[in-house]
Protein backbone atom coordinates (compact mmCIF):
# COMPACT_ATOMS: atom_id res chain seq x y z
CA UNK A 1 0.00 0.00 0.00
CA UNK A 2 1.37 3.45 -0.77
CA UNK A 3 1.87 5.94 1.61
CA UNK A 4 -0.99 8.30 -0.12
CA UNK A 5 -3.46 5.16 -0.22
CA UNK A 6 -2.52 4.59 3.27
CA UNK A 7 -3.33 8.27 4.24
CA UNK A 8 -6.70 8.46 2.60
CA UNK A 9 -7.73 5.15 4.00
CA UNK A 10 -6.90 6.72 7.74
CA UNK A 11 -9.00 9.61 6.34
CA UNK A 12 -11.85 7.74 5.46
CA UNK A 13 -11.28 6.22 8.82
CA UNK A 14 -11.53 9.19 10.77
CA UNK A 15 -14.79 10.10 8.84
CA UNK A 16 -16.38 6.51 10.24
CA UNK A 17 -15.51 7.25 13.24
CA UNK A 18 -16.32 10.69 13.75
CA UNK A 19 -20.16 9.47 11.81
CA UNK A 20 -20.20 7.04 14.55
CA UNK A 21 -19.87 9.44 17.22
CA UNK A 22 -22.41 11.59 15.52
CA UNK A 23 -25.03 8.58 14.89
CA UNK A 24 -24.37 7.95 18.73
CA UNK A 25 -24.97 11.68 20.09
CA UNK A 26 -28.24 11.47 17.78
CA UNK A 27 -29.31 8.79 20.02
CA UNK A 28 -29.05 10.31 22.93
CA UNK A 29 -30.28 13.83 22.06
CA UNK A 30 -33.20 11.51 20.93
CA UNK A 31 -34.01 9.78 24.02
CA UNK A 32 -33.81 13.14 25.87
CA UNK A 33 -35.96 15.01 23.66
CA UNK A 34 -38.73 12.18 23.62
CA UNK A 35 -38.33 11.53 27.27
CA UNK A 36 -38.64 15.50 27.52
CA UNK A 37 -41.16 16.42 24.95
CA UNK A 38 -42.48 13.22 23.51
CA UNK A 39 -41.09 13.64 20.31
CA UNK A 40 -40.85 10.41 18.15
CA UNK A 41 -38.53 9.23 15.29
CA UNK A 42 -41.65 9.24 12.54
CA UNK A 43 -41.04 5.19 12.12
CA UNK A 44 -40.26 3.68 15.00
CA UNK A 45 -37.39 1.41 13.19
CA UNK A 46 -35.69 4.52 12.75
CA UNK A 47 -33.77 3.75 16.27
CA UNK A 48 -32.58 0.69 15.78
CA UNK A 49 -31.65 1.38 11.96
CA UNK A 50 -29.25 4.16 13.48
CA UNK A 51 -27.88 2.05 15.85
CA UNK A 52 -26.83 -0.35 13.31
CA UNK A 53 -25.34 2.04 11.19
CA UNK A 54 -23.14 3.72 13.98
CA UNK A 55 -21.59 -0.26 14.86
CA UNK A 56 -20.90 -0.18 11.07
CA UNK A 57 -19.41 2.90 10.73
CA UNK A 58 -17.78 2.33 14.33
CA UNK A 59 -16.53 -0.94 13.21
CA UNK A 60 -15.25 0.17 9.64
CA UNK A 61 -13.80 3.39 11.30
CA UNK A 62 -11.56 1.15 13.65
CA UNK A 63 -10.59 -1.16 10.86
CA UNK A 64 -9.50 1.49 8.92
CA UNK A 65 -7.87 3.41 11.79
CA UNK A 66 -5.98 0.91 13.80
CA UNK A 67 -3.61 -2.38 12.48
CA UNK A 68 -5.74 -5.40 14.57
CA UNK A 69 -4.39 -8.79 14.71
CA UNK A 70 -6.81 -11.67 13.42
CA UNK A 71 -7.49 -12.21 16.72
CA UNK A 72 -8.84 -8.96 17.12
CA UNK A 73 -10.48 -8.51 14.17
CA UNK A 74 -12.71 -11.89 14.62
CA UNK A 75 -13.81 -10.10 17.80
CA UNK A 76 -14.77 -6.83 16.81
CA UNK A 77 -16.78 -9.10 13.56
CA UNK A 78 -18.90 -10.93 16.27
CA UNK A 79 -19.59 -8.06 18.52
CA UNK A 80 -20.83 -6.11 15.41
CA UNK A 81 -23.03 -8.93 13.91
CA UNK A 82 -24.33 -10.14 17.27
CA UNK A 83 -25.40 -6.12 17.82
CA UNK A 84 -26.54 -6.50 14.43
CA UNK A 85 -28.52 -9.46 14.53
CA UNK A 86 -29.78 -8.24 18.37
CA UNK A 87 -31.11 -4.58 16.56
CA UNK A 88 -33.19 -6.50 13.75
CA UNK A 89 -35.01 -8.76 15.92
CA UNK A 90 -35.96 -5.77 18.01
CA UNK A 91 -36.99 -3.82 15.03
CA UNK A 92 -39.00 -6.59 13.67
CA UNK A 93 -40.64 -7.27 17.75
CA UNK A 94 -41.15 -3.44 17.88
CA UNK A 95 -43.13 -3.33 14.22
CA UNK A 96 -45.28 -6.07 15.25
CA UNK A 97 -46.16 -4.96 18.28
CA UNK A 98 -46.63 -0.80 16.55
CA UNK A 99 -47.05 -1.04 13.05
CA UNK A 100 -45.73 1.33 11.18
CA UNK A 101 -47.01 3.31 7.81
CA UNK A 102 -44.97 6.07 6.31
CA UNK A 103 -44.75 7.59 3.08
CA UNK A 104 -42.54 10.37 1.52
CA UNK A 105 -44.45 12.55 -0.63
CA UNK A 106 -43.49 12.65 -4.15
CA UNK A 107 -40.69 16.06 -3.98
CA UNK A 108 -39.38 14.61 -0.75
CA UNK A 109 -40.85 17.48 1.44
CA UNK A 110 -42.82 15.77 3.78
CA UNK A 111 -43.49 12.89 5.58
CA UNK A 112 -46.90 11.23 6.01
CA UNK A 113 -46.75 8.65 9.12
CA UNK A 114 -49.56 6.57 11.16
CA UNK A 115 -48.57 4.30 14.05
CA UNK A 116 -51.14 1.49 14.48
CA UNK A 117 -51.17 0.06 18.08
CA UNK A 118 -51.89 -3.77 16.29
CA UNK A 119 -53.02 -5.36 19.67
CA UNK A 120 -56.01 -2.26 20.31
CA UNK A 121 -56.35 -1.19 16.68
CA UNK A 122 -55.91 2.07 16.86
CA UNK A 123 -54.05 4.36 14.91
CA UNK A 124 -52.42 7.65 15.30
CA UNK A 125 -51.46 9.94 12.55
CA UNK A 126 -48.22 11.86 13.00
CA UNK A 127 -46.87 15.32 11.78
CA UNK A 128 -43.71 15.46 11.12
CA UNK A 129 -41.04 17.96 12.45
CA UNK A 130 -37.23 18.32 11.25
CA UNK A 131 -37.18 15.27 8.44
CA UNK A 132 -37.01 12.34 11.24
CA UNK A 133 -38.96 13.65 14.28
CA UNK A 134 -42.91 13.71 14.88
CA UNK A 135 -45.55 14.40 17.13
CA UNK A 136 -48.92 12.93 17.69
CA UNK A 137 -51.55 14.97 15.85
CA UNK A 138 -54.53 12.66 16.01
CA UNK A 139 -56.23 9.67 17.01
CA UNK A 140 -57.97 8.29 13.75
CA UNK A 141 -61.55 7.60 14.74
CA UNK A 142 -61.98 3.95 13.72
CA UNK A 143 -59.71 1.02 15.24
CA UNK A 144 -58.23 -0.57 12.06
CA UNK A 145 -57.21 -4.54 10.77
CA UNK A 146 -54.02 -2.61 10.51
CA UNK A 147 -54.78 -2.44 6.94
CA UNK A 148 -53.69 1.28 4.69
CA UNK A 149 -52.86 2.57 1.61
CA UNK A 150 -51.57 5.30 1.00
CA UNK A 151 -52.03 7.37 -2.35
CA UNK A 152 -50.06 11.05 -2.89
CA UNK A 153 -52.33 13.11 -4.90
CA UNK A 154 -50.17 15.90 -4.77
CA UNK A 155 -46.90 16.87 -3.12
CA UNK A 156 -49.03 18.14 -0.37
CA UNK A 157 -51.94 15.56 0.09
CA UNK A 158 -51.72 12.18 1.09
CA UNK A 159 -54.81 9.87 1.45
CA UNK A 160 -54.56 7.65 3.66
CA UNK A 161 -57.31 4.55 2.87
CA UNK A 162 -57.96 2.49 5.23
CA UNK A 163 -60.89 -0.55 6.53
CA UNK A 164 -61.99 -0.68 10.04
CA UNK A 165 -62.40 -3.62 12.11
CA UNK A 166 -66.33 -3.76 10.66
CA UNK A 167 -64.87 -4.15 7.63
CA UNK A 168 -66.07 0.27 6.99
CA UNK A 169 -63.90 1.59 4.67
CA UNK A 170 -62.89 5.04 5.85
CA UNK A 171 -60.38 8.03 4.23
CA UNK A 172 -57.90 10.05 5.88
CA UNK A 173 -55.86 12.91 4.08
CA UNK A 174 -53.03 14.52 5.50
CA UNK A 175 -52.56 18.25 3.90
CA UNK A 176 -49.11 19.68 4.16
CA UNK A 177 -49.78 23.05 2.26
CA UNK A 178 -52.08 25.53 0.03
CA UNK A 179 -53.14 26.16 -3.19
CA UNK A 180 -54.40 30.58 -1.74
CA UNK A 181 -51.33 32.10 -0.16
CA UNK A 182 -51.87 30.38 3.25
CA UNK A 183 -53.86 33.49 4.59
CA UNK A 184 -56.95 32.63 4.49
CA UNK A 185 -59.71 29.98 4.80
CA UNK A 186 -61.59 28.66 1.68
CA UNK A 187 -64.12 25.88 1.22
CA UNK A 188 -63.01 23.21 -1.60
CA UNK A 189 -66.14 22.16 -2.63
CA UNK A 190 -67.21 26.02 -3.22
CA UNK A 191 -64.02 26.62 -5.26
CA UNK A 192 -64.42 23.59 -7.86
CA UNK A 193 -68.43 24.81 -8.13
CA UNK A 194 -69.01 23.59 -12.01
CA UNK A 195 -68.65 20.63 -14.28
CA UNK A 196 -65.23 19.16 -14.72
CA UNK A 197 -64.23 15.73 -17.15
CA UNK A 198 -61.63 13.23 -17.42
CA UNK A 199 -61.20 10.00 -18.73
CA UNK A 200 -64.71 8.21 -18.38
CA UNK A 201 -65.26 10.45 -15.12
CA UNK A 202 -67.60 13.31 -14.58
CA UNK A 203 -67.51 15.53 -11.63
CA UNK A 204 -70.33 17.97 -11.23
CA UNK A 205 -69.86 20.93 -7.91
CA UNK A 206 -73.13 22.59 -7.62
CA UNK A 207 -74.78 24.76 -4.77
CA UNK A 208 -76.58 21.38 -4.33
CA UNK A 209 -73.63 19.09 -3.77
CA UNK A 210 -71.26 17.33 -5.55
CA UNK A 211 -72.54 14.25 -7.93
CA UNK A 212 -70.06 11.70 -9.67
CA UNK A 213 -70.19 10.02 -13.09
CA UNK A 214 -68.54 7.34 -13.65
CA UNK A 215 -69.06 4.66 -16.61
CA UNK A 216 -72.58 5.88 -16.45
CA UNK A 217 -73.02 5.48 -13.30
CA UNK A 218 -74.16 8.66 -10.67
CA UNK A 219 -73.47 9.16 -7.13
CA UNK A 220 -74.70 11.99 -5.27
CA UNK A 221 -73.54 13.83 -2.14
CA UNK A 222 -75.34 16.64 -0.44
CA UNK A 223 -72.74 19.43 1.72
CA UNK A 224 -73.71 17.17 4.74
CA UNK A 225 -71.93 14.47 3.24
CA UNK A 226 -68.65 16.07 2.86
CA UNK A 227 -65.92 16.90 4.81
CA UNK A 228 -63.05 18.87 4.10
CA UNK A 229 -59.75 18.06 5.30
CA UNK A 230 -57.04 21.21 5.63
CA UNK A 231 -57.91 23.45 2.42
CA UNK A 232 -56.49 21.23 -0.20
CA UNK A 233 -59.25 17.99 -0.25
CA UNK A 234 -62.51 17.21 0.57
CA UNK A 235 -63.69 13.42 1.28
CA UNK A 236 -67.55 12.55 -0.17
CA UNK A 237 -69.18 10.09 2.69
CA UNK A 238 -72.34 7.52 2.30
CA UNK A 239 -73.40 5.74 5.37
CA UNK A 240 -70.66 6.84 7.54
CA UNK A 241 -68.10 5.56 4.73
CA UNK A 242 -65.87 7.39 2.52
CA UNK A 243 -66.51 7.17 -1.10
CA UNK A 244 -64.32 9.32 -2.88
CA UNK A 245 -61.55 11.98 -2.42
CA UNK A 246 -61.19 15.16 -4.18
CA UNK A 247 -58.16 17.36 -4.15
CA UNK A 248 -56.96 20.63 -5.48
CA UNK A 249 -54.08 19.75 -7.58
CA UNK A 250 -50.98 21.70 -7.59
CA UNK A 251 -51.83 23.87 -10.47
CA UNK A 252 -54.74 25.11 -9.01
CA UNK A 253 -55.06 28.49 -7.91
CA UNK A 254 -57.69 30.26 -5.78
CA UNK A 255 -59.16 33.15 -7.17
CA UNK A 256 -62.35 33.98 -4.83
CA UNK A 257 -62.30 37.02 -5.78
CA UNK A 258 -63.42 37.08 -9.51
CA UNK A 259 -66.14 34.98 -11.40
CA UNK A 260 -62.72 33.80 -13.61
CA UNK A 261 -63.52 29.68 -14.20
CA UNK A 262 -60.94 27.73 -12.09
CA UNK A 263 -57.77 27.23 -13.37
CA UNK A 264 -55.75 24.16 -12.88
CA UNK A 265 -57.42 20.34 -12.32
CA UNK A 266 -58.18 18.43 -9.32
CA UNK A 267 -58.06 15.08 -8.43
CA UNK A 268 -60.75 12.73 -7.80
CA UNK A 269 -59.84 8.88 -6.15
CA UNK A 270 -62.21 6.43 -5.19
CA UNK A 271 -62.23 4.86 -1.66
CA UNK A 272 -61.33 1.43 -2.28
CA UNK A 273 -58.59 -1.30 -0.55
CA UNK A 274 -58.12 -2.43 -4.26
CA UNK A 275 -55.36 -1.15 -6.22
CA UNK A 276 -56.61 2.15 -8.02
CA UNK A 277 -55.11 5.29 -9.59
CA UNK A 278 -56.40 8.87 -8.86
CA UNK A 279 -58.25 10.82 -12.56
CA UNK A 280 -57.24 13.83 -13.42
CA UNK A 281 -59.83 16.32 -13.95
CA UNK A 282 -60.46 19.55 -16.03
CA UNK A 283 -62.67 21.99 -16.32
CA UNK A 284 -65.36 22.26 -18.42
CA UNK A 285 -67.45 25.05 -17.07
CA UNK A 286 -70.18 25.79 -15.25
CA UNK A 287 -72.59 23.03 -14.87
CA UNK B 1 -4.16 7.32 19.76
CA UNK B 2 -5.00 3.56 19.42
CA UNK B 3 -6.23 3.85 23.23
CA UNK B 4 -8.30 6.36 22.63
CA UNK B 5 -10.01 5.37 19.70
CA UNK B 6 -10.49 2.29 21.80
CA UNK B 7 -11.98 3.70 24.91
CA UNK B 8 -14.25 6.15 22.91
CA UNK B 9 -15.82 2.53 21.24
CA UNK B 10 -16.13 1.03 23.71
CA UNK B 11 -17.95 4.04 25.36
CA UNK B 12 -20.12 4.26 22.15
CA UNK B 13 -20.88 0.25 22.07
CA UNK B 14 -21.64 0.19 25.74
CA UNK B 15 -24.08 3.44 25.58
CA UNK B 16 -25.57 2.37 22.52
CA UNK B 17 -26.78 -0.82 24.34
CA UNK B 18 -27.87 1.38 27.59
CA UNK B 19 -30.29 3.33 24.97
CA UNK B 20 -31.50 0.18 23.74
CA UNK B 21 -32.42 -1.20 27.17
CA UNK B 22 -34.20 3.28 27.98
CA UNK B 23 -36.16 2.86 24.76
CA UNK B 24 -37.09 -0.45 25.66
CA UNK B 25 -38.69 0.71 29.04
CA UNK B 26 -40.81 3.42 27.04
CA UNK B 27 -44.10 2.63 26.51
CA UNK B 28 -43.87 2.53 22.36
CA UNK B 29 -45.98 5.30 21.11
CA UNK B 30 -46.89 6.76 23.81
CA UNK B 31 -49.27 8.71 22.72
CA UNK B 32 -51.06 6.44 21.36
CA UNK B 33 -54.95 6.92 23.93
CA UNK B 34 -54.69 3.52 26.29
CA UNK B 35 -58.45 1.64 26.34
CA UNK B 36 -60.57 1.99 29.35
CA UNK B 37 -60.07 -1.80 29.82
CA UNK B 38 -56.70 -1.08 30.28
CA UNK B 39 -56.63 1.86 32.51
CA UNK B 40 -59.02 -0.16 35.05
CA UNK B 41 -56.01 -2.45 35.56
CA UNK B 42 -54.58 1.13 37.51
CA UNK B 43 -57.02 1.29 40.86
CA UNK B 44 -57.28 4.80 41.75
CA UNK B 45 -55.33 3.85 44.85
CA UNK B 46 -52.79 3.46 42.97
CA UNK B 47 -51.93 7.23 43.35
CA UNK B 48 -53.19 9.25 46.35
CA UNK B 49 -55.76 10.86 44.81
CA UNK B 50 -55.30 14.94 45.66
CA UNK B 51 -58.63 17.34 45.84
CA UNK B 52 -57.94 20.08 43.24
CA UNK B 53 -60.65 23.22 44.51
CA UNK B 54 -61.71 25.93 42.54
CA UNK B 55 -62.33 29.51 44.65
CA UNK B 56 -66.10 28.91 44.82
CA UNK B 57 -66.18 25.45 44.98
CA UNK B 58 -67.17 23.28 47.23
CA UNK B 59 -66.86 19.86 45.35
CA UNK B 60 -62.59 18.89 44.65
CA UNK B 61 -61.42 17.15 42.10
CA UNK B 62 -58.43 14.76 40.32
CA UNK B 63 -57.77 14.12 37.10
CA UNK B 64 -54.43 11.99 38.49
CA UNK B 65 -54.06 7.89 37.22
CA UNK B 66 -55.34 9.06 34.05
CA UNK B 67 -59.05 9.33 34.81
CA UNK B 68 -61.51 12.44 36.48
CA UNK B 69 -62.63 11.46 39.95
CA UNK B 70 -64.93 14.17 42.08
CA UNK B 71 -65.24 14.40 46.00
CA UNK B 72 -68.03 16.04 47.86
CA UNK B 73 -65.82 14.85 51.36
CA UNK B 74 -62.57 16.33 51.21
CA UNK B 75 -61.25 14.04 49.45
CA UNK B 76 -62.31 10.77 52.09
CA UNK B 77 -64.73 8.88 49.09
CA UNK B 78 -64.13 9.59 45.21
CA UNK B 79 -66.90 8.97 42.52
CA UNK B 80 -65.32 8.30 39.09
CA UNK B 81 -66.88 10.33 36.45
CA UNK B 82 -67.22 8.40 33.51
CA UNK B 83 -65.86 11.11 30.29
CA UNK B 84 -62.30 10.15 28.50
CA UNK B 85 -59.64 12.91 30.45
CA UNK B 86 -58.66 13.51 26.53
CA UNK B 87 -61.94 14.44 25.35
CA UNK B 88 -62.17 17.55 28.44
CA UNK B 89 -59.23 19.17 26.42
CA UNK B 90 -59.82 17.97 23.03
CA UNK B 91 -59.97 20.48 20.18
CA UNK B 92 -58.17 23.79 20.37
CA UNK B 93 -56.64 23.76 23.70
CA UNK B 94 -52.83 24.92 24.64
CA UNK B 95 -53.36 25.43 28.15
CA UNK B 96 -52.45 23.24 31.07
CA UNK B 97 -54.15 19.68 31.88
CA UNK B 98 -53.46 19.37 35.29
CA UNK B 99 -56.46 21.78 35.66
CA UNK B 100 -59.98 21.17 33.74
CA UNK B 101 -60.07 24.49 31.35
CA UNK B 102 -61.74 27.34 33.26
CA UNK B 103 -65.72 27.27 32.83
CA UNK B 104 -66.02 24.05 31.18
CA UNK B 105 -67.48 22.11 33.94
CA UNK B 106 -69.47 22.87 36.69
CA UNK B 107 -69.44 21.43 40.42
CA UNK B 108 -71.56 22.09 43.15
CA UNK B 109 -73.51 20.10 45.28
CA UNK B 110 -76.50 19.68 43.50
CA UNK B 111 -75.04 19.78 40.29
CA UNK B 112 -71.83 18.47 38.39
CA UNK B 113 -71.29 18.47 34.82
CA UNK B 114 -68.38 18.81 32.46
CA UNK B 115 -68.60 19.79 28.70
CA UNK B 116 -66.67 18.23 26.47
CA UNK B 117 -65.90 17.30 22.72
CA UNK B 118 -65.93 13.39 21.36
CA UNK B 119 -65.73 12.25 17.87
CA UNK B 120 -68.28 10.92 16.52
CA UNK B 121 -66.89 9.35 13.40
CA UNK B 122 -63.75 10.46 11.47
CA UNK B 123 -65.04 13.50 9.62
CA UNK B 124 -67.41 14.80 12.82
CA UNK B 125 -67.53 15.85 16.97
CA UNK B 126 -70.27 16.49 19.00
CA UNK B 127 -70.10 18.24 21.65
CA UNK B 128 -72.06 16.97 25.07
CA UNK B 129 -72.76 17.68 28.89
CA UNK B 130 -72.05 14.56 31.03
CA UNK B 131 -73.67 15.59 34.73
CA UNK B 132 -75.43 14.19 37.91
CA UNK B 133 -78.18 15.64 40.05
CA UNK B 134 -77.30 12.86 42.74
CA UNK B 135 -73.25 13.72 43.46
CA UNK B 136 -71.97 11.15 41.10
CA UNK B 137 -74.17 8.47 41.38
CA UNK B 138 -76.08 8.05 38.23
CA UNK B 139 -74.55 9.99 35.35
CA UNK B 140 -76.32 11.34 32.10
CA UNK B 141 -74.76 12.41 28.82
CA UNK B 142 -76.61 15.22 27.23
CA UNK B 143 -75.64 15.38 23.67
CA UNK B 144 -75.56 19.99 22.57
CA UNK B 145 -74.93 19.68 19.27
CA UNK B 146 -74.07 16.36 17.48
CA UNK B 147 -71.94 18.04 14.64
CA UNK B 148 -69.36 20.91 15.56
CA UNK B 149 -66.11 21.74 14.07
CA UNK B 150 -62.86 21.37 16.12
CA UNK B 151 -63.86 23.20 19.29
CA UNK B 152 -62.44 26.09 20.68
CA UNK B 153 -63.85 28.73 23.54
CA UNK B 154 -66.32 26.62 25.80
CA UNK B 155 -68.33 27.43 28.80
CA UNK B 156 -70.82 25.99 30.92
CA UNK B 157 -73.49 27.32 33.25
CA UNK B 158 -76.64 27.32 34.47
CA UNK B 159 -78.61 30.00 36.57
CA UNK B 160 -81.25 27.91 37.94
CA UNK B 161 -82.43 24.53 38.43
CA UNK B 162 -83.74 24.26 34.84
CA UNK B 163 -82.38 27.04 32.98
CA UNK B 164 -78.48 26.58 31.52
CA UNK B 165 -76.37 27.42 28.54
CA UNK B 166 -73.57 26.31 26.82
CA UNK B 167 -71.12 28.93 24.46
CA UNK B 168 -69.13 27.62 22.32
CA UNK B 169 -67.05 28.62 19.66
CA UNK B 170 -64.86 26.69 16.27
CA UNK B 171 -63.67 26.00 12.73
CA UNK B 172 -61.09 28.60 14.30
CA UNK B 173 -58.91 30.09 10.86
CA UNK B 174 -56.74 32.79 11.97
CA UNK B 175 -58.77 35.70 13.68
CA UNK B 176 -62.31 34.17 12.18
CA UNK B 177 -64.33 31.49 13.51
CA UNK B 178 -68.03 30.52 14.31
CA UNK B 179 -69.24 30.78 18.12
CA UNK B 180 -72.84 29.20 19.20
CA UNK B 181 -74.82 29.58 21.61
CA UNK B 182 -77.39 26.67 23.33
CA UNK B 183 -80.02 26.76 26.35
CA UNK B 184 -82.02 24.07 28.38
CA UNK B 185 -84.79 25.09 30.23
CA UNK B 186 -84.89 21.49 31.34
CA UNK B 187 -81.41 21.08 33.75
CA UNK B 188 -79.78 19.93 31.00
CA UNK B 189 -81.31 17.11 29.54
CA UNK B 190 -82.20 18.80 25.91
CA UNK B 191 -80.43 21.66 24.27
CA UNK B 192 -81.45 24.21 21.73
CA UNK B 193 -79.29 26.66 19.79
CA UNK B 194 -80.31 29.93 19.69
CA UNK B 195 -79.80 32.66 17.05
CA UNK B 196 -76.56 33.00 15.85
CA UNK B 197 -74.82 36.87 16.28
CA UNK B 198 -73.66 36.49 12.94
CA UNK B 199 -70.15 37.62 14.43
CA UNK B 200 -67.20 36.03 13.19
CA UNK B 201 -64.15 37.63 15.82
CA UNK B 202 -62.60 35.49 18.20
CA UNK B 203 -65.16 35.40 21.28
CA UNK B 204 -63.57 36.01 24.72
CA UNK B 205 -66.56 35.42 27.01
CA UNK B 206 -70.36 35.39 26.95
CA UNK B 207 -73.05 34.42 28.98
CA UNK B 208 -76.75 35.15 30.44
CA UNK B 209 -78.03 37.21 33.22
CA UNK B 210 -81.35 35.62 33.25
CA UNK B 211 -83.43 33.78 31.08
CA UNK B 212 -84.04 36.29 28.48
CA UNK B 213 -80.62 38.27 28.70
CA UNK B 214 -77.84 37.18 27.34
CA UNK B 215 -74.06 38.65 26.04
CA UNK B 216 -71.80 37.70 23.72
CA UNK B 217 -68.13 39.39 24.36
CA UNK B 218 -65.73 39.59 21.07
CA UNK B 219 -62.20 40.11 20.32
CA UNK B 220 -59.34 38.35 21.75
CA UNK B 221 -56.24 39.32 19.39
CA UNK B 222 -55.47 42.61 19.61
CA UNK B 223 -58.76 44.37 20.40
CA UNK B 224 -59.26 47.79 19.99
CA UNK B 225 -62.62 48.66 20.95
CA UNK B 226 -65.37 46.58 22.76
CA UNK B 227 -67.59 44.26 21.14
CA UNK B 228 -70.50 43.14 23.33
CA UNK B 229 -73.71 41.69 21.98
CA UNK B 230 -76.68 41.63 24.09
CA UNK B 231 -79.96 39.43 23.47
CA UNK B 232 -82.76 40.56 25.21
CA UNK B 233 -85.20 38.06 24.02
CA UNK B 234 -83.75 34.84 25.23
CA UNK B 235 -81.03 34.57 22.37
CA UNK B 236 -84.14 34.95 19.48
CA UNK B 237 -82.13 38.49 18.12
CA UNK B 238 -78.80 39.53 19.24
CA UNK B 239 -77.75 43.27 18.49
CA UNK B 240 -74.44 45.29 19.48
CA UNK B 241 -74.40 46.82 22.48
CA UNK B 242 -73.14 50.18 22.67
CA UNK B 243 -70.62 51.17 24.94
CA UNK B 244 -69.90 54.91 25.04
CA UNK B 245 -65.96 54.86 25.74
CA UNK B 246 -64.39 58.07 26.92
CA UNK B 247 -61.96 59.48 24.27
CA UNK B 248 -59.54 59.40 26.79
CA UNK B 249 -59.73 55.73 26.94
CA UNK B 250 -59.61 54.32 23.14
CA UNK B 251 -57.59 51.43 22.76
CA UNK B 252 -57.21 50.80 26.15
CA UNK B 253 -60.28 49.24 27.73
CA UNK B 254 -60.98 47.01 24.59
CA UNK B 255 -62.04 43.70 25.80
CA UNK B 256 -65.60 43.53 27.84
CA UNK B 257 -66.08 41.04 30.37
CA UNK B 258 -69.52 39.71 31.17
CA UNK B 259 -71.79 42.10 32.70
CA UNK B 260 -73.24 41.67 35.96
CA UNK B 261 -76.18 42.92 38.09
CA UNK B 262 -75.91 45.36 40.55
CA UNK B 263 -79.01 46.97 42.25
CA UNK B 264 -81.20 48.18 39.98
CA UNK B 265 -78.60 48.58 36.71
CA UNK B 266 -76.14 46.31 35.26
CA UNK B 267 -72.30 46.60 35.66
CA UNK B 268 -69.90 45.83 32.63
CA UNK B 269 -66.27 45.40 33.69
CA UNK B 270 -63.93 46.37 30.16
CA UNK B 271 -60.45 44.66 30.72
CA UNK B 272 -57.14 45.96 28.73
CA UNK B 273 -56.95 43.16 26.78
CA UNK B 274 -54.05 40.81 26.00
CA UNK B 275 -51.23 43.73 25.65
CA UNK B 276 -52.63 46.16 27.78
CA UNK B 277 -50.17 48.23 29.89
CA UNK B 278 -51.65 51.29 30.63
CA UNK B 279 -51.62 51.70 34.73
CA UNK B 280 -49.56 48.68 34.41
CA UNK B 281 -52.53 46.68 33.29
CA UNK B 282 -53.79 46.52 36.87
CA UNK B 283 -57.21 48.60 35.84
CA UNK B 284 -60.19 48.19 34.54
CA UNK B 285 -63.02 50.67 33.30
CA UNK B 286 -66.20 50.30 34.72
CA UNK B 287 -69.05 50.65 32.73
CA UNK B 288 -72.71 51.13 33.99
CA UNK B 289 -76.13 50.31 31.80
CA UNK B 290 -79.87 51.54 33.07
CA UNK B 291 -81.39 49.53 29.77
CA UNK B 292 -80.45 45.98 30.63
CA UNK B 293 -77.74 46.00 28.26
CA UNK B 294 -77.79 47.94 25.39
CA UNK B 295 -75.98 50.70 26.35
CA UNK B 296 -73.19 51.35 28.27
CA UNK B 297 -72.13 54.77 30.14
CA UNK B 298 -68.39 55.33 31.49
CA UNK B 299 -68.25 54.97 35.37
CA UNK B 300 -64.75 54.81 36.72
CA UNK B 301 -61.53 52.95 37.04
CA UNK B 302 -61.17 50.67 39.26
CA UNK B 303 -57.93 48.60 40.50
CA UNK B 304 -57.70 44.91 40.18
CA UNK B 305 -55.34 42.46 41.45
CA UNK B 306 -52.48 41.26 38.96
CA UNK B 307 -53.74 38.06 38.91
CA UNK B 308 -57.11 39.36 37.72
CA UNK B 309 -55.52 42.09 35.44
CA UNK B 310 -55.57 42.15 31.69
Amino acid sequence: MTKRQDKRIKIIGWLLFFLAIGFFFLQMGYLFIHQRFQVEYIDNRIFYIINIICVLCLSLGILFLLTLTKKWKLAVASIVILFIIMNSVLLVIGNSKIKNVTSISPDFKHVLAIKQNTKTGEAVYYRNYYGILALPKETLPYKTDGEFKVEWLANDVAVVTYKATDKTIHQFIGTYGDRGGGLSYYYVGAEIQGAWQGENIELISSPDGISVTQNGRTETFDWDQIVQFGTLAIVLTENNQAKWTISLNEDFTIDSSSATPPSGGISVYRATMDENKPFVLIYEGAN
Amino acid sequence: MKKIILITASVVMVGLIISIIIYLQYPQSSSLPTNREEQQDISPEAEKLQPIYDDDHTVGYSLQNKELNITFDKGKTWQYVPVEIDNLFAGEYNGNKQELIKNSYILSENRVAFLYMEKTNEYENKVVLTYSHDQGKTWKDAIVTDRYPMIRFRKVAFLTEEFGYVIISGDRVVAQEASNVYITYDGGENWKETNQSGVTRLISDGGFIDEQTGFLSYGTINPDEPELYVTQDGGNTWTQAFTNVPENYHEIFVTAEMPVKEEAHLVLLVNQGPNGDYKGGKVKGKFISKDNGKTWEFSKEIEVDDQEAG
